[in-house]
């Protein structure tokens, strides 16, 4: 397959030195999922969905400052400069909470749909807008009231959310349902739906061209849309089981987290090529870039830290390089024990001595 | 399939019996719960498949996607 000029495959490709800078690694706590910036005070906030807490992380010292507790399992997440206020969409909960930046305490719980798990934030209306998975439906928060003014039927599996301001719409992400839901922002009435690929759970909006991105987990694709058709135009690969976007401030490339490859991937705008992928923490899943620095801010989901990265590409580089393929290839698999799940009992590799398998490495987040 | 649980941070039992009823697991479902087994074989992120041949030589390694993977097995079902 070749995508742009790159020819592109099962060869990996990972960046190399000159294409990227790594600036941190912080422990933040377990699965952390969501990440904001607060340019003001100079922190991220990071939602750590199985540690039930933010962690306030210092941008300057680089190092964790504090720990909130939220509602069960806080997935996204943003920040609103206005009131100094973080949300979280907390999962196992059904609900938002809602803290203070400034005294760093949970100040208000919204109740919203079903598992609730991506955010959408519009600071200049004064609009936050929540996915709930469950029942395939998106509330519209007032920010500053924080009451409830609508809920709107999107589809099963409503994740993420971004806003065109231009055009006055909003993209409700179905992961579930392998769609999105066009929402006119003014009305809060859907006024469309197209299907995108499989697993689809991060967007991005490019308002002067027109078109938006959407990720695709499982079928590790991303999708070009055309704003004013309502359609999908273009099919793009990243890498392995992408699952977080952020547009870069220049609107020139997107970031897209890989879970799958524990890198993030430069993806020209223009080009809808990949320019190259800067390794990142393991399993990582929300993205964003400090507006300060334009460093990257990404939220390790395996590794359980923060990673920050400067991205030191001033455009496409003359080829992407390509990662040396895993030494395991053409290698004996070491041997292991592990625990079944079922049985409790002690399983050895040996048991499949002679058998053709496939190992799978999962997380059940 | 061998499916190999990792990363999880806290008890592994319920989250794993959730993720299985989910999305109709079948297979043996083994706990590597302090991530070593993950580390020794280089693994970055989740998910991350491992084609085994009978003879135990590794013929594919990552290979999340689904037509990546089917072409892996059926590379290594032609040897």
């Amino acid at each position: 397959m070749v995508n742009g000029n790159f020819a592109v495959g099962a060869a990996c490709r990972i960046d190399v030195p000159a294409h990227s800078r790594r600036v941190a690694t912080i422990p933040v706590g377990l699965d952390p999922e969501g990440v904001a910036a607060d340019a003001a005070r100079r922190r991220a906030y990071v939602a750590c969905s199985r540690s039930d807490w933010v962690t306030v992380v210092d941008l300057e010292a680089l190092e964790p400052i504090a720990r909130v507790p939220v509602g069960k399992e806080p997935i996204d997440l943003v920040f609103d400069a206005p009131t100094g206020r973080i949300f979280t969409a907390d999962a196992h909960s059904d609900t938002i909470s809602v803290v203070d930046a400034e005294t760093l305490t949970l100040v208000a719980t919204i109740p919203v749909g079903g598992y609730p798990s991506g955010l959408g934030y519009d600071r200049e209306s004064r609009r936050l807008y929540c996915g709930n998975s469950l029942g395939g439906t998106m509330s519209v928060i007032d920010l500053d009231s924080l009451e409830t003014l609508a809920t709107v039927e999107a589809e099963i599996g409503a994740g993420a959310i971004e806003l065109d301001r231009e055009r006055r719409i909003i993209l409700c992400v179905n992961f579930i349902d392998a769609s999105v839901t066009f929402v006119n922002a003014d009305t809060n009435e859907p006024f469309g739906r197209i299907a995108v690929g499989t697993g689809a759970c991060a967007v991005g909006v490019v308002p002067e061209r027109g078109e938006a991105f959407v990720v695709n987990s499982v079928a590790g694709t991303v999708n070009r849309i055309d704003l004013d058709e309502v359609r999908v135009v273009e099919e793009l690969r990243v890498g392995e089981a992408p699952v977080g976007l952020t547009v870069a401030p220049a609107h020139d490339r997107v970031y897209v987290s890989n879970r799958g490859a524990g890198t993030l991937s430069v993806l020209g705008v223009a080009d809808g090529v990949e320019w190259t992928q800067i390794p990142v923490g393991d399993g990582p899943g929300g993205v964003t870039v400090d507006p300060v620095d334009g460093r990257l801010l990404v939220a390790d989901a395996g590794s359980g830290t923060l990673t920050i990265v400067e991205d030191l590409l001033a455009g496409r580089p003359p080829a992407p390089a390509l990662e040396d393929p895993s030494p395991l290839l053409g290698k004996r698999l070491p041997a292991f024990t592990l625990v079944d799940h079922t049985t409790g009992e002690q399983r050895s590799s040996h048991e499949w001595a002679e058998k053709r398998y496939i190992v799978n490495f999962f997380a059940s987040w | 399939m061998i499916h190999i649980d990792i990363w999880e941070g806290t008890d592994p039992k319920p989250e794993v019996d959730r993720f299985v009823e989910m999305w109709g697991l079948k297979g043996t479902i083994l706990l590597d719960e302090t991530g070593d087994y993950a580390r020794t074989l280089g693994v970055r992120g989740v998910p991350t498949n491992v084609v085994v041949d009978a003879d135990g030589t590794v013929r594919a390694f990552g290979v999340s996607r689904l037509d990546e993977l089917d072409r892996a097995v059926d590379d290594m079902l032609k040897t």
